[in-house]
């Protein structure tokens, strides 16, 4: 990670902070979402005890492990419900423990897994509900290539609903404004917060680090 | 702006990366599929390196990340000289926003699948969402009888990265593309010259780009100081 993205995780980690309970619409580009997703999770991380989820329905988990990896972000907390390696066939390194489910279609199966683990299933649940704290799709536009907008849709409300009633629960939306328009107004719809992290965010922000230095920046978003 | 009234695609439609070069985004609904691995092809002196420095400018310009891997062992002052010439190179781009990476060292040293780790983890430290590979055709040279393999594994793991990767391809003056890298990628652009010896005017032709309904034919080209490579139908 250089400069850049550490000036954009403290202005993300500054911006989420002030909305500790439910969705937050985040307007990025859609070739930025890997980055902020991992900023994201890097931000999180840096918060002790605050397990999470992370669902993949773009690609198969194990790159976001990887990615993880490669920038000493600590999984511990983290459990993931990986959509698409059964899907793909992509099942190599999945050696960590995550959820598969069978397809990204079948996501609207997800919100009613979830409530089983918080009631009384017979199975033992991934994670404590009450202490999730924040939750993740990698990119929320994917599921329109195997699902109706109508369903994706349902799906959110669904989500949202779930994790809300059950945990303060911090739940990030990632849709491209400019790219999948209705999509967005749908998020929209379900978020009364948004961040902005499109292209001026980002180019003031390669300025920004190139005249500050990034230090002074990050120490003083620092909790 | 988008309101919702002009709102009205909901299915997924395929991200684009612009390419910088003026006249060319015309010609393929808008920019290179995102993510995919793109072929630039052709002989000496054709434009490839243009093409591939415009290339990460533009991205650079919008605060995008990119990796610049060069296999000829340059050092970065020795390309640096030259790319500088141009108009829309910034400096400052080089000091973060694209990266530059010699592998030509250890194209001499490393086995196929160290190589491959190699770039893996330099992709994963930078996350460009450009990467530029000039000349990939220098790996098949050294390697010998692992390349066609070696190039089947690049283009896989290029694809699983969020990027569009250029690769470019140096061609006999008889040759179109290096048809061992041509099966494997996403899209082949070819850079041109005719055959008049005494205005040798140069060319640009997509000859292929996956999920994209491109302009066919040759499209003259122009390349200068002030924008590096232009299609010149775009004046017109
Ligand atoms: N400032 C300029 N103005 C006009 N033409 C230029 C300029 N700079 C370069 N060129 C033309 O572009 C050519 C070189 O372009 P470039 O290095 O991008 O080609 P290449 O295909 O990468 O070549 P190589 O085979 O050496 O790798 C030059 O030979 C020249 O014809
Ligand atoms: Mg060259």
């Amino acid at each position: 990670m250089n400069e850049k993205d550490l000036y954009l995780m403290a202005y993300l980690k500054d911006n989420l902070s002030a909305f500790d309970n439910g969705p937050v619409l985040l307007d990025v580009k859609s070739t930025q979402f890997v980055r902020v997703n991992l900023l994201l999770l890097k931000a999180f991380s840096s918060m002790p005890g605050r397990p999470g989820m992370f669902i993949a329905v773009d690609r198969p988990h194990h790159y976001m492990l990887h990615l993880m990896g490669m920038h000493q972000i600590d999984p511990q907390g983290l459990i993931f419900i990986d959509a698409i390696s059964r899907f793909a066939a992509d099942t190599k390194n999945s050696h960590s423990p995550a959820n598969l489910l069978n397809a990204p279609s079948n996501i609207d199966s997800l919100p009613s897994a979830i409530r089983d683990w918080a009631g009384n299933s017979p199975h033992p649940a991934p994670m404590d509900l009450q202490r999730c704290r924040f939750a993740m799709i990698d990119n929320i536009s994917s599921l329109l290539l195997y699902n109706s907008f109508n369903n994706v849709e349902v799906f959110l409300q669904d989500f949202i609903d779930v994790l809300t009633s059950h945990a303060r629960v911090q739940i990030p939306l990632l849709v491209d404004k400019e790219r999948n328009c209705m999509l967005y107004e749908a998020a929209r719809s379900l978020c009364p917060h948004e961040i902005s992290v499109n292209d001026g965010i980002l180019a003031s922000m390669s300025l920004t680090s190139k005249r500050n230095g990034i230090a002074r920046i990050v120490d003083s978003n620092e909790v | 702006m988008s309101t919702p009234d002009t709102c009205v695609r909901a299915r997924a439609e395929i991200v684009r990366l612009t390419s910088g070069i003026n006249g060319l985004d015309d010609s393929i609904e808008g920019g290179f599929p995102f993510p995919s691995v793109i072929l630039v092809a052709g002989s000496a002196g054709t434009g490839k390196t243009t093409f591939a420095m415009k290339y990460l400018c533009e991205g650079a310009k919008k605060g995008e990340q990119c990796l610049y891997i060069t296999t000829l062992s340059e050092p970065t002052q020795w390309m640096m000289r030259y790319a500088m010439q141009f108009d829309f190179m910034d400096p400052s781009y080089f000091d973060d926003q694209i990266v530059y990476m010699d592998l030509g060292d250890k194209l001499r040293t490393m086995k196929p699948n160290e190589i491959l780790n190699v770039i893996d983890e330099k992709i994963a430290e930078v996350m460009p969402t450009r990467i530029v590979i000039d000349p990939l055709t220098v790996i098949g040279n050294m390697m010998g009888g692992d390349y066609r393999q070696f190039l089947f594994d690049l283009t896989n793991r290029l694809k699983n990265w969020n990027a569009v990767t250029v690769v470019t391809g140096e061609v006999q003056p008889n040759e179109l593309y290096p048809t061992e890298i041509a099966y494997a990628v996403d899209g082949i652009i070819l850079l041109l010259l005719s055959d008049e010896v005494v205005t040798r005017r140069k060319y640009v032709e997509v000859l292929k780009m996956r999920g994209t309904n491109h302009a066919t034919g040759r499209q003259p080209i122009d390349i200068s100081r002030r924008e590096g490579i232009i299609v010149l139908k775009a004046r017109f």
